[in-house]
């Protein structure tokens, strides 16, 4: 148990944050990690020891940011937002995290973020991107975004995906307290690459990689996963209904009417666990590989909760 | 307006059409198609009737459809080599009130007493009859003289599960797509053009954009019969062909044959649509013929087309960008817009939208809103240059543990298999997994074969929980597998 292994300092003078200041920082929180909480890692050694690669856990809790950085065997960094350079308390801490302060809000930030991401990655260091683009308030495991595909097919860089248990009773959204000795297990899987997948032109290949990707991390961190983009306004177990997309002005309207007589066809069965049933189990090869734990299967808890777009 | 117009204020003299070995000058088929007015005109039939024309791609098949159209009435085209018992399930969805047959339908007249039809008629007997002075005659007889809404076409888009559903376009709908395409500067089409027309005429593109478009620019339209690669090439270099528009099928065979490198040399457009091209058979016909083969999207309800790659650069795997005048959005289920760079359904509102599923209003609501948006039921994607790439029918996609798994990807690798013929894959209920993946094999290969093909290319979610070996898979008149025959 605990977070172990080498870990290797990668200085970066072109890169915001203070070499110097990071290496001390990260050397006293991987210890205190260590100490107070019951860390588990496994598949360390799918990162990557050399060059770019893209880090994509899944975010349930403000920690994760903390947690997953502590648990790779080099140094990384994130974007992170630009209002905590205003805080004293935080404006050189975050950076020595690996945290790349980049001002949020509109297409200007995100081509930005994207930027810096790519130079990171084009300096062959290690870039963490959360695929579900922010924190999972319903505690599924949501729909990816494709930047990280976007990204990694930009820089040639694989992707790892890590699942994480724990950091949710560790740091509950609701307190700004941490939990200590609770137990927080990080998994790495093994890297994907876009080209793999095919031609990063097709669009359908970024999305395939995309789902694909959150699969593993669906695998990784036992969620149940969810095909709707997470939104601010998800409670645990309820899903918010979707909200309409942001079109350029002058683009076509963003809802269309709907055929009168239209049946949705009722998928609700999916997203809902029922017993296993006897009967048909003989003829059903099982889903599952024999190592995993039972990946991919709905929670128990989404059946009774879950409401699903209108 | 009438569509049946296209044929006039052209040179009398120039070839309209070739087939069956001889040419038919726009001069001679603007007399035979008023003779034939006549003739139906005589027979009973006028605006509003429907009139069951079978036939092949040929001379006369041509001819009853103009003139059909000539006099306000609907024209329901099926194919002569329909089996007995299709030719009597699309006669009964249409009712008509002629049935009238082109020479290689005349072995419907054997059986008329079991199949719809208030009244039977072989084209050249009308044509022969009392009329056939008219052939030649320089007064013709006049053209109805409709409205843009007035029905033209009542176009069979079903398969074989006996579910008839009969599109219903009008004069405006095709006119539409027949002016975008005849005006439009990429397309370039002018009276020069000779369009090889591969695909059958029962079938909105062979009927609105190969023949009706080329006839509308008094260019020449040069009907093949029967597809093969032999004929084909005959026909590209005696007549000097310059637009060709296939299926894949079409395209791979040419791949395969022995045809020259420069047989589309003098080919200005080569057209393919119907079903994905594949990224390697695009390729392997670019380093073969040093052509390029554009892709479009297009359905029978939307007259049909709805994108090309006219004038733009063709991406492989991409069907193009949507026409001018065609509003095309991807939606979720609630029709709201999903978000750049993801998928959903293909919604449509153009004037070339159809005006509805005859005598199915039912059906109609389905697909179709009051401001008229026409939901395709397919799933495509849209990259950050505008380009479509369709996924799949949205019907068809399979829900596993909360994960989308396209049947055609899954399909796709199957068929990659050496020892693979054919593949169908649908979703089944799972108890624990909500749907699952089965999939239906024809060809040589064993469960352990797939379950190990599949396990090495598939991620797992998308592994098919159940192998259904099978001799023979269901497919469509146009040989597409019919999934929903399984499901």
């Amino acid at each position: 148990m605990g977070l172990g292994g080498d870990f290797h300092f990668e200085p970066a003078p072109d890169i915001p944050g203070s070499d110097m200041l990071s290496k001390i920082i990260m050397s006293a929180l991987r210890r205190t990690l260590d100490l107070l909480w019951d860390v588990e890692v496994t598949g360390r050694d799918n990162v990557p020891h050399h060059g770019g690669a893209i880090i994509a856990p899944n975010h349930l809790s403000f920690c994760d940011s903390m947690f997953v950085p502590s648990a790779l065997p080099r140094r990384m960094w994130a974007i992170g937002k630009g209002e905590y350079m205003d805080d004293w308390k935080t404006k050189h801490l975050f950076p020595a995290l690996g945290m790349i302060p980049v001002d949020r809000g509109g297409g200007e930030a995100a081509q930005a973020a994207l930027d810096t991401a790519a130079t990171v990655l084009d300096a062959e260091h290690l870039f963490l991107i959360y695929p579900e683009g922010t924190r999972s308030r319903s505690e599924y495991l949501h729909k990816g975004r494709t930047g990280v595909a976007r990204l990694a097919a930009r820089c040639d860089v694989p992707v790892v995906p890590v699942g994480h248990i724990g950091t949710l009773a560790i740091q509950p959204p609701t307190g700004v307290m941490m939990h200590i000795n609770k137990p927080c297990t990080i998994r790495f899987g093994e890297p994907m690459a876009v080209s793999d997948f095919g031609s990063p032109d097709d669009p359908r290949v970024i999305r395939r990689f995309t789902d694909e990707l959150m699969f593993a991390i669906a695998e990784l961190s036992d969620q149940t996963y969810v095909h709707q983009y997470a939104s601010k306004d998800d409670r645990p177990g309820v899903l918010a209904p979707s909200a309409p997309a942001v079109t350029k002005p002058g683009a076509p309207s963003p809802k269309v009417s709907v055929p009168k007589g239209r049946k949705v066809i009722d998928r609700s069965d999916t997203l809902r666990i029922k017993e296993p049933d006897s009967s048909n189990s003989d003829r059903i090869i099982d889903l599952r590989t024999p190592s995993a734990e039972t990946p991919g299967i709905i929670d128990s808890k989404l059946h009774e909760t879950t409401s699903q777009p209108n | 307006m009438n569509i049946a117009q296209v044929i006039e204020n052209h040179p009398a003299s120039d070839i309209a059409l070739v087939g069956e070995g001889e040419s038919v000058t726009y001069g001679e088929l603007q007399q035979r198609a008023s003779a034939l007015r006549t003739a139906l005109r005589a027979r009973g039939i006028g605006a509003g009737d429907r009139v069951l024309v079978i036939g092949e791609n040929e001379i006369e098949f041509v001819l009853a459809t103009i003139a059909v159209l000539g006099i306000g009435a609907h024209v329901a085209p099926i194919r002569s080599r329909n089996p007995l018992p299709e030719v009597q399930r699309k006669a009964a969805a249409i009712d008509p009130q002629l049935v009238l047959m082109a020479a290689t339908a005349a072995w419907v007249t054997e059986h008329s007493e079991h199949v719809v039809g208030a009244d039977f008629a072989m084209v050249a007997e009308l044509e022969s009859g009392p009329y056939s002075e008219n052939r030649a005659s320089e007064v013709l007889s006049p053209v109805y003289d409709g409205d843009l809404d007035d029905l033209a076409f009542l176009l069979l888009t079903s398969g074989v599960s006996g579910d008839a559903k009969v599109a219903m376009l009008s004069h405006g709908n095709l006119n539409w797509v027949q002016s975008l395409l005849s005006e439009n500067e990429a397309v370039g089409l002018t009276s020069d053009d000779v369009a090889l027309c591969i695909l059958p005429l029962t079938h909105i593109f062979g009927l609105n954009v190969i023949l009706l478009t080329t006839l509308r620019v008094g260019g020449t339209v040069v009907l093949e019969a029967e597809f093969s690669v032999d004929e084909s090439l005959r026909l590209i270099g005696e007549q000097k062909v310059t637009t060709i528009s296939g299926v894949p099928r079409v395209w791979q065979a040419f791949v395969e044959s022995d045809a020259p490198a420069d047989t589309f040399a003098n080919v200005r457009q080569l057209a393919s649509g119907a079903a994905e091209l594949p990224g390697t058979l695009f390729a392997a016909f670019q380093e073969r013929f040093g052509a390029e083969l554009a892709e479009g999207y297009g359905l029978t309800e939307t007259s049909p087309i709805v994108t090309w790659s006219r004038g733009i650069k063709t991406k492989p795997g991409s069907v193009g960008h949507p026409v001018p005048g065609v509003e095309v959005i991807l939606v979720e289920d609630d029709g709201t817009a999903v978000e750049p760079g993801d998928a959903g359904e293909i919604v449509i509102r153009s004037p070339g939208v159809f005006k509805g599923y005859l005598d199915d209003p039912e059906l109609t609501s389905t697909v179709l809103t009051e401001d008229g948006w026409f939901w395709t039921g397919d799933v495509g994607v849209f990259d950050a240059d505008g380009y479509l790439y369709l996924v799949d029918r949205i019907k068809d996609i399979i829900i596993v543990s909360g994960f989308n798994v396209y049947p055609s990807e899954v399909e796709s690798i199957l068929l990659s298999h050496p020892k693979v013929q054919g593949a169908i894959v649908v979703g089944t209920p799972h108890a624990r997994t909500g749907e699952a993946v089965v999939a239906h094999i024809s060809g040589e290969a064993t469960v352990e074969e797939l379950e190990e093909h599949c396990r090495a290319n598939l991620s797992r979610y998308k592994w098919p929980s159940e192998y259904r070996l099978v001799d023979e898979l269901p497919v469509s008149a146009t040989g597409k597998p019919l999934r929903r025959v399984l499901r």
